[in-house]
């Protein structure tokens, strides 16, 4: 017994299961494209049978909530007044490590603080700082989320953007065998 | 084998996709005739005919792995990392050079790309020891990564076990690259930078089969301005950074992004710090300045932060020894000094790592007491529209936009060394767009061949006036987007202003025919990062006026250019020299007043396109030295004249009421009066008989050109092992 | 059992010899990386001899302007053949400068071929093939008598100084096993009294006849023919009848 579902649940994974994205796609081609439809809309069943009380229950809920947009966090977030005014809150996109060709993990925004002193601790060699905001590295998705915090926190901000985007050129092995390029010389 | 295609082939049903695909797009998407449709995992994409398959998969956001691509460099198709599936293709494909075609559909994902991934995996980490403990590029190392996510967990070459892994000898190529070269899994990437970018082709593979080798062959050091670089490009360890060989591990340090201060690009930079101490810089990507290369000085002279640095404040006793004091004397000592010097003997001089801010403060300070005089130590002439329209000098091309440059004409710089990646973009043009490039000044290597049009500054002037019968200026009047890039040094002497009007005269000139509006001609190329700064904010280039009324104080703002001496001054003139290095500068001073580097203060720059932009402390300044801009402050303090601002944001606003353009970090703006600055040289435009030299000849003369390389031990046995080459036959 | 335990024995033993061992053997009889010796470094001049420059300009004659890189083995072998069967550095330097190519463009191909001989050798080098035909049919003997003869090692010159001895891979003169290769002429169906013969000769600065010792013209049967003896047949030859004219 045991068998055959294992049996089937390892053909499920084989050839069938790898052509399902493609039929996923058409289907969902059919429905957005307006030229392929040929019938009325298909109404879901729950929304036949909802009541219409229900139903403006859920249409509320789906609503978004409006919150006052000015908020500032600063009297009660208990952060010390000297680490509010004084500091200043760098946003940015971290920078591709130059050692490296992979680029995940920077593809969001980044808050940090400027640098305040470190030293070296003398009973480990480990680093010290006085500064408690010094790891505070926050992520958000857009700057402009970034940019909402700081200003919730009260911290004055601003936006470093990288200089990264370029103008994609296409790359083709033949040029290495051009006749009248300037690197013939090359092997490589 | 059969039934997947067969499956697949029915599930599609290739008549009834390819209408309805067309069809969804139709509405949707412009029609687009020059681009070509694919999907990657599905995921449609629409690209330029011949892009490859890997910067399709870029383009929705879908990496695929690779060793030996780079997107700045030649495709070379050997790691073969980069298998992907591509249905009804029989054989896995390798992405980075495999152009896309119509209707491609390109699985990254599959079950036949993972195992290609893991086969290729198993192959490359055959030969390759297992020494990430030991190894430098753990932590930061492609091979490790990738063969994490997508290698096997086990290797089927059981014969190492008996015969050992193959074993290469390492090579010597110079004091900055650490080889280990068993490590290497023949990438060739450092081998296409080699010869594509830096233009110095030493390296190679050698020997065949298993036998191969990445290597030089011969003894020889690596002989480029860029080679730091390759330590970047290698995918393994196999190529590592000497000077922080053993130093620390990626996950111990802070990495904070600056600005670099030795060129006057201003490369973006990472600074990589652990504790207190700088430990290495590496290069950011700024597509609009440095790519993401670095030059060796950049990179290297880091060191040098750490060496001969003025801790505390320091007055001359009455031996003539500088002695350490506390700040309260030494800042009484230098009020007194300023207070009691009549306003017209003071002179004020920049120095070329001095930031925007310090510059300001200085000046308004001088200005304060009553003193005209605030200098820089490069000279630009003044006559005509001298530095009042910016774009008398600057690199007004923009260093981006010479890439797309067909004709470049340099006049007595030599690049490579005065600012080596603005050459290696005049490098790409040469290679990529079959740039050609005319050279005027002594004969100079720049990597690339060059028409040499001659070393006398009167060629200049008969291009300009279209009287040469040299076929360079055929050439530059035939061009659609020509470049003339002059050195300031060239404008020190008496000609200077007669050199300058006639490459206005030239530049504008071409300019006048050109069928792009936009596109700028006239490019003046500054030897040192503060000088675009100090011009913005006032001050005036050269010191040769003010030596001339005898001063009675100098104050010396990191000027250790070695144009102030104590030959050049009066017996009792009071020199006060702030700075972070024990230089020239300090060397003659009365007074020191320890400053921060760049890696220490967050302070504006503005590069050689007028670019302002800002280094963000990565450390706090040794001892007792403090930012620039906050000690000249204190001393205003105490001479009596306070300044009005007392943070930084107030400093940047009176930076910015001096000109906008200093505080609107990481853009550039477009200059224009070139017409009025041509109108107003029309006067100077004088013979010229010199010769144009340059000051960095050969690579040796590279290296050491500051405070900071000069006190860099890095960056003196880079020195020496260039000399220690040229006497090696090879 | 005993032999069991002494395999057993055997593979930890192995075992742990790895982990002493550090590096593996050479694979490759030569280096792929340059050492200067004092018969081989870039000091020592290298110029093309007024024949050779003839040649050489011949050879590029060959390439198209743009392809002159493609005569880079050419020269290379023509500058082997003048520096005595092998190529110093300041040969490929010489090759270098001539292609305007950068001298690691040289290395790279002077490395890769294995014809291209990297290190000083005799007047005659010696390639005794030792793959299974030749070897099956007494390569072994062969190359005991050459190394007897000349007092080479295998990848080494005599104490004279005359030949050069290497063990190769098949030389694809497999019917005339066993064989050797003395610079450019196959000596073939080789037995000791052979090989010790050429030796000699070659001592003497004579040059044997080259091609096959046991009376063969080429590589047809010793006995003479033993197939297609007969008178080959005419047109129309097994055709049926009826189709016959």
């Amino acid at each position: 017994m045991f068998q055959v579902i294992r049996q089937t649940a390892g053909l499920a994974k084989g050839p069938l299961s790898r052509s399902l994205p493609a039929f996923s796609t058409t289907s969902h081609r059919l429905a957005k494209d307006p030229v392929s439809r040929h019938e009325a809309p298909k109404i879901d069943n729950e929304a036949v049978l909802t009541l219409p009380q229900e139903a403006r229950e859920k249409s509320a809920l789906e609503t978004y909530i409006q919150v006052p947009t000015k908020v500032d966090l600063t009297p009660i977030s208990g952060v010390p007044e000297e680490h509010i005014r004084t500091r200043r809150v760098r946003i940015y996109q971290p920078p591709k490590n130059a050692m490296q060709s992979g680029t995940s993990n920077i593809h969001h925004w980044e808050m940090e603080f400027d640098t305040r002193q470190r030293w070296e601790n003398p009973l480990m060699g480990w680093t010290s700082t006085g500064d408690p905001l010094s790891n505070m590295k926050i992520q958000f998705a857009s700057p402009d989320d970034a940019i909402e915090h700081c200003e919730k926190n009260g911290w004055v901000w601003y936006l470093d953007v990288p200089k990264t985007e370029k103008e994609v050129k296409p790359k083709s092995y033949g040029i290495n065998f051009s006749w009248n390029r300037r690197t013939r010389v090359s092997t490589k | 084998m059969l039934r997947q295609p067969l499956t697949r082939a029915l599930a599609l049903g290739a008549p009834r996709v390819t209408p309805l695909a067309t069809r969804r797009f139709a509405d949707q998407v412009p029609a687009q005739p020059d681009k070509v449709e694919l999907f990657i995992d599905d995921k449609p994409v629409y690209v330029a005919p011949g892009t490859t398959v890997l910067q399709a998969a870029a383009q929705v956001g879908v990496e695929i792995p690779r060793f030996c691509y780079h997107e700045r460099l030649a495709v070379a198709g050997n790691c073969r990392m980069c298998l992907v599936e591509v249905e009804r293709s029989p054989k896995p494909v390798a992405a980075c050079a495999m152009p896309v075609m119509k209707g491609m559909r390109v699985k990254t994902n599959s079950d036949l790309t993972r195992k290609a991934r893991e086969g290729v995996m198993e192959f490359l980490l055959v030969n390759h020891p297992l020494d990430c403990p030991i190894c430098d590029q753990g932590g930061e190392c492609d091979l490790q990564d990738q063969s994490m996510a997508f290698g096997s967990d086990k290797s089927r070459f059981t014969d190492i076990h008996f015969s050992g892994k193959r074993a290469v000898e390492d090579k010597d190529v110079g004091p900055l690259i650490k080889t280990i070269m068993t490590r290497c899994i023949h990438c060739t990437r450092c081998i296409r930078f080699a010869s594509e970018v830096a233009g110095v082709d030493d390296f190679g593979t050698t020997g065949r089969g298993s036998d191969m080798q990445v290597g030089t062959y011969v003894e020889k050091m690596f002989l480029s301005e860029l080679s730091g670089n390759i330590i970047d490009l290698c995918p393994v360890g196999a190529l590592t950074s000497k000077p922080y060989s053993f130093a620390a591990r990626p996950w111990e340090t802070r990495r904070i992004e600056s600005v670099d201060v030795l060129d006057p690009l201003g490369s973006n930079i990472v600074v990589t710090t652990r504790t207190n101490e700088v430990l290495r810089i590496l290069p950011r990507t700024n597509e609009e300045i440095n790519e993401e290369w670095l030059s060796d000085k950049s990179r290297f002279a880091c060191d040098g932060l750490k060496r001969q640095r003025l801790v505390t404040p320091m007055l001359k006793d009455s031996r003539g020894n500088l002695t350490p004091v506390e700040w309260e004397d030494a800042m009484v000592a230098a009020a007194r000094a300023l207070r009691d010097c009549p306003s017209d003997k003071l002179v004020v001089v920049a120095g070329a790592l001095a930031d925007a801010e310090a510059l300001v403060a200085l000046k308004d300070l001088a200005n304060r007491l009553g003193a005209e005089r605030a200098c820089t130590e490069h000279y630009f002439p003044l006559d005509g529209a001298g530095t009042d329209l910016r774009s008398s000098y600057l690199l007004n091309t923009k260093i981006a936009n010479v890439e797309q440059a067909d004709m470049v004409l340099l006049i007595g710089t030599n690049v490579r060394f005065e600012a080596p990646l603005l050459n290696a973009r005049i490098r790409k043009a040469f290679i990529q767009r079959d740039t050609d490039v005319a050279f005027i000044g002594p004969k100079v290597d720049l990597t690339y061949d060059y028409m040499h049009v001659g070393d006398s500054a009167s060629i200049v002037k008969d291009l300009a006036s279209g009287s040469s019968s040299h076929p360079v200026l055929k050439r530059l009047e035939q061009a659609k987007r020509p470049v003339v890039i002059l050195g300031a040094d060239q404008l020190q002497g008496a000609e200077g202003a007669a050199l300058l009007a006639h490459t206005q005269e030239l530049a504008l000139r071409l300019q006048d025919k050109l069928a792009d509006p936009e596109w700028k001609v006239l490019n003046v190329l500054q030897r040192t990062a503060s000088q675009v700064a100090a011009l913005d904010i006032g001050y005036q280039p050269g010191v040769g006026k003010a030596l001339e009324a005898g001063p009675k104080v100098v104050y010396l703002l990191g000027a250790d250019g070695g144009v102030i001496t104590r030959e050049n001054l009066p017996k009792d003139a009071v020199v006060i020299y702030q700075g972070h290095h024990g230089d020239a500068g300090a060397e003659i001073a009365d007074i020191v007043l320890p400053g921060a580097a760049y890696t220490e203060k967050r302070a504006t720059y503005v590069n050689a396109e007028g670019r302002a932009q800002q280094t963000l402390p990565a450390v706090t300044p040794p001892g007792k030295a403090r930012e620039d801009w906050k000690i000249i402050r204190a001393l205003s303090e105490v001479v009596g004249e306070p300044l009005p601002y007392d943070n930084l944001d107030e400093v940047r606003a009176r930076l910015a009421e001096v000109s906008p353009a200093l505080v609107t970090y990481g853009d550039v703006q477009p200059n224009n009066y070139f017409a009025q600055a041509r109108a107003l040289a029309q006067s100077l435009k004088q013979p010229v008989s010199g010769k144009l030299d340059v000051q960095l000849k050969t690579l040796e003369d590279f290296f050491m050109t500051d405070p900071i390389s000069r006190a860099s031990p890095t960056m003196a046995k880079c020195v020496q092992a260039v000399i220690k080459q040229k006497s090696s036959p090879y | 059992m005993l032999s069991s335990l002494r395999t057993g024995v055997q593979g930890l033993w192995r075992a742990s010899s790895r982990a002493l061992q550090t590096t593996s053997t050479l694979q490759h009889d030569s280096l792929f990386v340059h050492r200067d010796t004092p018969e081989d470094n870039p000091n020592i001049p290298f110029e093309f001899t007024p024949e050779n420059t003839k040649r050489m300009e011949a050879l590029l004659a060959i390439y198209p302007e743009g392809h002159k890189r493609a005569a880079m083995i050419p020269l290379l072998d023509l500058a082997q053949r003048q520096s005595g069967g092998w190529l110093p550095i300041s040969a490929m330097h010489k090759v270098a400068e001539v292609l305007n190519l950068p001298r690691m463009r040289v290395y790279e191909v002077a490395t890769f071929y294995t014809m291209f001989i990297r290190r000083p050798i005799g007047k005659y080098h010696l390639q005794v093939c030792t793959t299974t035909p030749c070897w099956l049919r007494g390569s072994d003997e062969v190359l005991n008598a050459i190394k007897e003869a000349t007092g080479c090692e295998v990848g080494g010159n005599s104490p004279c100084g005359k030949f050069s001895l290497s063990e190769v891979e098949c030389l694809g003169a497999c019917v005339n096993a066993p064989m050797v290769q003395v610079n450019d002429d196959y000596y073939e169906d080789l037995t000791v009294e052979d090989t010790k013969e050429i030796i000699q000769k070659l001592k003497n600065d004579e040059k044997p006849v080259p091609g096959p010792r046991n009376g063969r013209f080429a590589s047809e049967p010793l006995g003479g023919l033993t197939s297609l003896t007969e008178e080959p047949t005419g047109p129309g030859f097994g055709v049926q009848d009826a189709l016959k004219s």
